[in-house]
């Protein structure tokens, strides 16, 4: 059963550069499905670990800044005398490089904030997000500050010398953006389906429990945070060589609450929660802008957060699923009494 | 099955003197005493007299001010409670304690954490032996659940349990991570007697089938019924320990338990 409906939802998204003619739409999904995989990043740790990161952003920004650099190439002046150059590199191995990077970081955030948790990691993460935005705009040598980076390079695809294809238009890279989601829900289902995931589960739901099992806490929340900040870089990298231009208000906080209104809104800690979520809320404001004025996009937006979280406070996705249980049991329910009678 | 008969002469943990307090407080002053292989020892004692804080120590959740906890030779002391579970020391909690939001074998696999071995980068690569080890550990809960006699109750939700299956889903998940050393932190309060009679005879099997069990238990029934020995606590001290009619004999612990001053007992 729901295996059908995953190979329909794949046919569909597959399909949809066949028939959707106004790239303006192809535009506004490829954005969309850039968020959606950093939602889904964010939904492992905020999901399945249950710890609060409000600098999630940071992980996207630092993705999408090194894998820009790493393909731009840089120079740096280190001392008067020596100059440290750095040259361009293929995208592919830039947007690794964005990966590790990202991923290299949230080792480093997952071993500090983890040792001070609830409330703690929470400013941790926001302050964490906050100097790597202040290092983008004031180490002007690397980033251009301000002036953002510019004409970085669009993924290639084939094999170097003998056939290339770069993509400057927006169906291969839509596919691109597709199939990198399909990876990064891959492998979290993967993970949350094994003793990896149970033990984050575990800890979300009763700390002191899983750790008399056996768990050690601080080491399933670093894997969580490295895998949840390398997704996070991959999203970030998709970023940079679509959009080809960065600068850094990428690292706002804004961006941050955006992906935790997708996660929470769609579902924290179910797999199709932050899809769900994400389409919603990448989607809302495309659709406004075409008939809503500035301020009341805001209000409507700001409108259809509260009413979600208010009325389905566990998220769309979970609302669902208890609607289409409860419809069932009543459905089989009355066909025991139908043979009853 | 086998049967593991107590055996005195292999001293499986070993509290020695621990003492401890909370500001000023003292809730465990000099506290000493031995588990045996293959025995039942139950740790009794009115509200207050440091049971629960025991645990607490010789698990890891709590470092004592002083004193030591030996577990087969090696040194419990300092250990982080996770750590202490490798070794094969595993506890129950007092208040009610599951994995709320997940179902009844979803609890039993997560308590198996320790059984399974795939790593990240394998579970990542879906590698065929995650789902071999994944399976395994399925089965294994389902056995688990089998021995407490929650089998029928496998795919609804912690949540929808009645207080008795709880308690023992508590066990199962203690079980689950395959205790040599057991500790039951007041296993059958809140169960009705019918219940309590058959936990009793759960708990004996789990016994026979070679875990050590250190109980600590308010239903004097259970506890007279099920002990080889008991050891007394009042006010964070040792006055009594020896077998269930010894004990039930011994003018201290009845005056303990009656409430009378400390000082004639
Ligand atoms: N974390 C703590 N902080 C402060 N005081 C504590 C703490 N844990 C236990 N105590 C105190 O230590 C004493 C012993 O408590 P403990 O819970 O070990 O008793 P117990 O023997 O398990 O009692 P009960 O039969 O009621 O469970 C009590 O006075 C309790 O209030
Ligand atoms: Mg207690």
């Amino acid at each position: 059963m729901s295996r059908w409906i995953s190979i329909l939802w794949l046919a569909f998204l597959f399909s949809i550069p066949l028939w959707m003619i106004d790239l303006y739409v192809l535009h506004i999904l490829i954005n969309t499905g850039i968020f959606v995989i950093a939602a889904m990043s964010l939904n492992l740790l905020l999901g399945y670990t249950g710890q609060l990161s409000l600098g999630h952003v940071a992980f996207f920004g630092i993705g999408a800044y090194v894998s820009a650099l790493v393909s731009l190439g840089f120079d740096l002046e280190l001392t008067d005398t020596y100059t440290f150059v750095f040259d361009a590199k293929p995208v592919w191995i830039a947007f690794l490089s964005g990966i590790i990077a990202a991923g290299l970081f949230g080792w480093l955030i997952g071993r500090v904030a983890f040792k001070v948790r609830g409330a703690y990691f929470v400013i941790v993460t926001i302050s964490f997000a906050e100097v790597v935005r202040l290092v983008s705009l004031n180490w002007i040598d690397l980033t251009e500050g301000p002036m953002a980076l510019n004409n970085i390079q669009p993924f290639t695809l084939g094999i170097p010398n003998l056939w290339e294809m770069t993509l400057y238009q927006k169906i291969p890279n839509y596919y691109l953006v597709l199939v990198v989601a399909i990876v990064c829900y891959i492998l979290i289902r993967r993970l949350v389906h094994s003793r990896i995931g149970r033990a984050m589960i575990g800890l979300r739901e009763n700390e002191p429990l899983a750790t008399s099992v056996g768990v050690n806490v601080t080491h399933y929340l670093v894997i969580a945070t490295v895998i949840s900040a390398a997704m996070a870089g991959a999203a970030g990298g998709l970023y940079t060589h679509y959009f080809r231009i960065i600068d850094p208000d990428i690292f706002l906080f804004i961006y941050t609450v955006t992906m935790v209104i997708m996660v929470v809104s769609g579902g924290k800690g179910t797999l199709a929660g932050p899809i769900v979520g994400g389409i919603i809320f990448g989607l809302l404001p495309e659709i406004l802008r075409e008939f809503a004025a500035p301020e009341m996009q805001w209000i409507i937006y700001g409108i259809a957060m509260i009413l979600i979280v208010f009325f389905l406070p566990d998220g769309i996705v979970p609302a669902l699923k208890n609607w289409w249980k409860n419809h069932r049991s009543k459905r089989t329910d009355s066909a025991e009494m139908d043979a009853g009678t | 099955m086998k049967t593991v008969k107590s055996d005195m002469s292999e001293v499986l943990l070993n509290v020695e003197n621990i003492a401890i307090s909370f500001g000023g407080l003292v809730a465990i002053s000099d506290l000493s005493f031995n588990v045996y292989k293959g025995e039942i020892v139950s740790l009794i004692g009115p509200n207050g007299a440091g049971k629960t804080t025991a645990f607490n120590i010789i698990t890891g959740f709590l470092k004592p001010n002083s004193g030591s906890i030996t577990y087969r030779d090696k040194s419990l002391t300092g250990l982080a409670a996770h750590q202490v579970a490798k070794y094969g020391v595993v506890r129950t909690f007092q208040k009610t304690s599951v994995f709320d939001g997940n179902t009844v074998i979803e609890n039993i696999m997560m308590g198996l954490h320790l059984n399974g071995r795939c790593k990240v980068w394998e579970v990542l690569l879906g590698l065929p032996r995650v789902s071999i080890e994944n399976t395994r550990l399925e089965e294994r809960a389902l056995e688990i659940l089998d021995l407490v006699g929650l089998s029928n109750r496998a795919s609804d939700m912690a949540s929808d349990l009645a207080y008795g299956e709880l308690r023992l889903l508590e066990v199962a998940i203690a079980l689950a991570a395959e205790p040599a050393l057991l500790l039951l932190d007041e296993p059958a309060s809140g169960m009705n007697p019918s219940e309590t009679a058959s936990f009793m005879k759960t708990v004996s099997k789990i016994r026979d089938e070679g875990t050590t069990i250190l109980l600590v238990e308010h239903d004097m029934r259970m506890v007279m019924g099920i002990s080889d020995r008991v050891v007394v606590l009042n006010q964070g001290e040792i006055i009594a320990s020896g077998t269930p009619k010894e004990i039930q004999n011994n003018p201290k612990v009845i005056h303990a338990y009656l409430g009378y001053g400390d000082e004639d007992a």
